[in-house]
């Protein structure tokens, strides 16, 4: 009898081990569910610069253009030229219903240099949009 | 005395192997999913262009250039250092009332137009202006 109650004991025993494990794998689900933001990944990798800035955006930007380190323009994920971005911007801008909140988000890579933005900056200028925005990534810590 | 040969109620113990499954695939979603970059907004309010183009410049307001990526900027014919707290906090007392315009010769990246519009805000500058270093160079 007493044989037949350690074997018990033994089978009832083997999912005990993970135990442990599943506590530590849950912290880190709960961690990256509540810490992490489920956001459309990037068509590039991009360093945006740092600020101490903290302005964030109320809304979503109704056009994303992405410049890279490289010099390489994405447009709502689209790989573009500088002269199709005024056309493109043309005609966001006249499909979208609400035309006063319409805005431009420009993420460009911190050590981007300025010349390379002025011509993307002067094609939303050209197609009379006011409203841009410059990405930027918190800086702390540092003041 | 009767024998009690039944066996004993064992506990129906459900097993975790298809738990810790589940836990996996939603711990591996969450992780590669996640962004963590903290992602601020600058607002560059672009001016619509127009036949007469009205220069800013005329009034009150006081123009800093970048020239380089060395940290250090232009002011009226004067170099002042990113680290000189004392210089931009004279300079923004100077002029409480001004807009702080920021021009950049080609070639300054991004970040240290970033780095002089933090240093500006941080010293007390209330109005700071980077979308003239983004304006195309007025052709001759």
């Amino acid at each position: 009898m007493k044989i037949d109650e350690k074997f018990a004991k033994r089978i009832a025993s083997d999912d005990d081990n993970m135990v442990p494990l599943i506590n530590v794998v849950f912290l880190m689900l709960v961690f990256f569910m509540v810490a992490g933001q489920i956001k459309k990944a990037d068509p590039i990798a991009v360093v945006p610069p740092h600020s101490i800035n903290e302005t964030r955006a109320a809304n979503d930007p109704n056009v994303v253009i992405v410049v890279g380190g490289d010099n390489s323009l994405y447009v709502d994920d689209q790989l573009q030229t500088i002269e199709s971005v005024q056309p493109y911007l043309d005609e966001k801008f006249s499909s979208s219903l609400n035309k006063e909140g319409f805005w431009v988000q420009i993420k460009a890579d911190g050590a981007i240099s300025l010349d390379k933005l002025r011509p993307i900056f002067n094609q939303v200028r050209l197609a009379g949009l006011t409203k841009v925005s410059l990405a930027t990534q918190l800086e702390r810590g540092k003041e | 005395m009767p024998l009690n040969l039944s066996q004993p109620k064992r506990k129906n113990a459900i097993s975790l192997t298809p738990l810790i499954d589940v836990v996996f695939i939603l711990l591996l979603f969450f992780m590669l999913t996640s962004s963590f970059v903290p992602w601020r907004i600058v607002d560059t309010p672009l001016s619509v262009p127009t036949d007469s183009q009205e220069t800013i410049e005329e009034k009150e307001n006081v123009i800093l250039t970048l020239k380089l990526n060395d940290d250090q900027v232009w002011v009226d014919k004067q170099v002042i250092h990113f680290t000189d707290q004392t210089r931009f906090q004279g300079l923004i007392k100077d002029h409480q009332k001004s807009i702080f315009i920021i021009k950049a010769e080609d070639g300054v990246t991004l970040q240290t137009l970033m780095h002089l519009a933090d240093r500006l805000k941080f010293n007390g500058a209330k109005t700071v202006s980077i979308a003239n270093a983004f304006a195309m160079p007025e052709t001759p």
